[in-house]
């Protein structure tokens, strides 16, 4: 049996998906910490315990992501966009826009009939276009970040925030607790924030369906259900929305095994 | 104020040409003239980029002093940070534009010490004699700078000059206030005169003015057919080195150095074009850099996009300036040097306007990358956003858009930093965006 592995060290989270046969077999997410090397050996090792095998097992490794030159033991690099492109298309062919909410950045993207990506745009240097923005304000309101989806879903007078900037958005969610707003309308106007950013890059890209959307973000279903109300259409939702790049990196490493003719 | 220390000089950026790798000794050269003009008290004058004036300083044998240079010399060496800081504890907003802030950074503390800073790039900019504002309805700093460099220079008179242009509309004929704009502007040039007549006590030299105003028309025209020499495939140079090479054009115009240069530059490239020599010997992608000044302190990442199979054939970035040749008037024929050196600078910034009006819905600025893009046969477009840089940059996206909206879609990418504050950079993730747009480019061609 040939395996492949993708890494996609991420600002935030690392991941890692084992594929044989064109398909995953295993996959692993961890927080990636302050020493990239590590972590990438780390959240392998995981991966590889639960396929059962071991790294030598591996044939081909492609490494993307922020911290992708940092991983010791990947066959290449390759530029995250690209990957993001081959995972959506992989997971939803008919997908030609997705949306990936990063810990550090969004990213949009159109991609083509071959999982290619044709455009794409990034947010800018500022914590609203980003996940950091969800992390900071979980702090903030001493919730759990994966509690903020369904606790927004909640809201019933969302609070409207006049920034977009998370620094000071995150003074104003202050003063909103003090003046007795409830934590789930909070957390619905800072989504409507965030989206309202994504919508904007949307817009400047031009918006072709079907889309996606996928990254850590996505995981938050309070901040899905705000894109989705303002771009006015569904978004397709991978049940494992943080692993797509690592999975577009796995494709790629089995498509050099694949093509490369050395292995099968 | 805190001494920072001074950083280790970084490596010397590869260029493809000779001509770009003698430009770092040229400007050495220019800043130790001005030093050494200080010292044997000759006059100098703060002065902008595009000023219009190149010819009139020089006749008048005063001696330029670049202040966007200084402050790009500085943030080249990565060494602008201890001057920006200083503007910023001075109560200048870090948000204004940085060539500012460190000029200012940089000039309150030469005052406040009576000798340069510790350590000054290339020695230091000197005190100047004058200050000559320029904003040329371009850049709002260029007026402002001077009048606030007055709180630590209050000596030093400052002559503000703002060269205007007719404003494009494409149901409007700009030809029919192209004269207005000519007198006002020759009224400007004689006040500038009269004003550096009295504060240096230098006479203006009418014959040796007249001689700059043929050489700049002259020097124009060959700047323009050099660089058009780069439409060759494999292109002999890249725009990299046209932020080299932007020096002579912008920081010595009107003087033979800047045309001998060109004329140099131009058997270069013929010689590399003869040879089939490119700026990469497989070259896979042609790109424009389409906006935006560059970040002075990551020009090496043009050599990451070499890396990748792209080029730079051309840039719309520091050409400021058209082929004389080419306007619909005949220049030689102005023989009032004040004159015909309004009627250059009218006609050069409207050159795009008639080309523009003739395709429905486009724009000067659109329809210069759209012919760009055609002669140089361009597969994307780069841009950078210099957020210190609003004037210049605030119009690119929507010029993308347009560009889309009536020629077509093309593969673009906006690079984000500044021009000198290193703090906005992050090298890490320039380069994972290049990386993406190079697999978009690729993914376009096998479309």
């Amino acid at each position: 049996m040939i395996y492949v592995a993708g890494i996609d060290i991420g600002s935030a989270f690392s991941k890692a998906v084992i594929m044989a046969k064109n398909e995953i077999i295993a996959y692993d997410v961890m927080p990636s910490g302050g020493n990239y090397k590590l972590t990438a050996e780390q959240v392998i090792e995981e991966a590889l315990t639960k396929a059962e095998i071991s790294l030598k097992d591996i044939a081909y490794t492609v490494a993307t992501g922020y911290g992708a030159t940092s991983v010791s033991f990947s066959s290449e690099t390759a530029a995250d966009i690209s990957c993001l492109a081959r995972g959506v298309h992989y997971l939803f062919p008919a997908a030609r826009t997705a949306i990936d909410i990063g810990g550090q950045f969004t990213r949009v993207l159109k991609l083509n009939d071959r999982g290619k990506a044709t455009a794409f745009l990034l947010s800018e240097k500022c914590a609203t276009g980003s996940g950091r923005f969800l992390q900071v304000i979980a702090r903030v309101l001493q919730i759990d970040l994966e509690d903020i989806g369904g606790l927004s879903l909640k809201s019933k007078n969302r609070v409207d925030f006049n920034t977009g900037c998370a620094v000071f958005a995150e003074s104003e969610a202050v003063s909103r607790i003090a003046e007795g707003a409830a934590k789930e309308d909070i957390l619905a106007g800072l989504h409507r924030t965030l989206a309202a950013k994504i919508q904007t890059m949307m817009a400047r890209l031009g918006i072709e369906p079907d889309c996606a959307v996928v990254g850590g973000g996505a995981k938050d279903m309070g901040l899905v259900k705000s894109i989705e109300e303002g771009l006015g259409c569904r978004l397709l939702l991978p049940d494992e929305p943080r692993i797509v790049a690592a999975l577009g990196a796995v494709l790629v490493a089995w498509e050099k095994v694949s093509k490369g003719g050395r292995y099968v | 104020m805190t001494e920072e220390k001074k950083p280790e000089e970084r490596k010397k950026r590869r260029t493809a040409t000779e001509a770009a790798a003698s430009i770092g000794p040229m400007v050495k050269a220019m800043i130790t003239d001005v030093q050494k003009a200080r010292e044997e008290g000759k006059p100098i004058a703060f002065t902008f980029i595009a000023c219009a004036y190149d010819e009139i300083i020089r006749a008048m044998d005063i001696v330029p002093s670049w202040v966007e240079n200084y402050a790009g010399i500085c943030g080249a060496k990565r060494d602008a940070q201890r001057f920006l800081e200083r503007a910023e504890s001075l109560n200048f907003s870090r948000s204004l534009c940085t060539y500012a802030l460190c000029g200012l950074g940089f000039d309150s503390w030469r005052e406040e010490l009576g000798e340069m800073p510790p350590d000054a790039p290339w020695g230091g900019q000197v005190k100047p004699t004058v200050m000559l504002g320029s904003g040329q309805i371009l850049c709002d700093p260029r007026n402002k700078w001077f009048q606030a460099a007055q709180h630590y220079m209050p000596d030093v008179p400052v002559y503000d000059v703002s060269l205007p242009y007719p404003a494009y509309a494409d149901d409007y004929d700009f030809h029919e206030t192209e004269g207005y704009y000519v007198k006002h502007i020759v009224e400007q040039l004689r006040g500038l005169i009269d004003f550096l007549e009295e504060q240096t006590g230098h006479k203006m030299d009418w014959a040796r003015l007249e001689e700059l105003v043929d050489l700049v028309d002259r020097t124009y025209d060959l700047i323009v057919d050099t660089y058009d020499l780069r439409r060759a495939i494999p292109t002999p140079m890249g725009t990299g080195d046209a932020m080299n090479t932007m020096v002579p054009i912008q920081f010595m115009m009107a003087t033979q150095q800047a045309y001998d240069f060109f004329t140099n530059l131009n058997a270069e490239l013929k010689d590399k074009i003869a040879r089939k020599e490119g700026v990469i010997e497989d070259e896979k992608y042609r790109l424009i850099w389409g906006g935006g000044l560059p970040s002075w302190f990551a020009l090496g990442d043009f050599n990451y996009f070499n890396s990748k199979g792209a080029v730079f054939p051309v840039e719309t970035t520091y050409r400021t300036l058209e082929s004389t040749r080419d306007f619909d008037i005949d220049l030689k024929k102005i023989k009032d040097p004040l004159e015909h050196i309004a009627w250059r600078w009218v006609k050069t910034w409207t050159y795009w306007y008639d080309k523009a009006r003739k395709r429905p819905g486009s724009h000067p600025d659109v329809e210069r990358l759209i012919q760009y893009i055609e002669d140089f046969k361009i597969d994307g477009i780069v841009m950078h956003e210099a957020f210190s840089c609003r004037s210049w940059h605030v119009g690119l996206i929507w010029q993308l858009n347009h560009l889309k909206k009536i020629y077509r879609d093309m593969p673009s990418l906006i690079l984000e930093s500044d021009i000198i504050d290193i703090s906005s950079y992050n090298e890490a993730d320039t380069r994972a965006r290049i990386d993406a747009f190079i697999d978009t480019l690729e993914a376009v061609k096998d479309r």
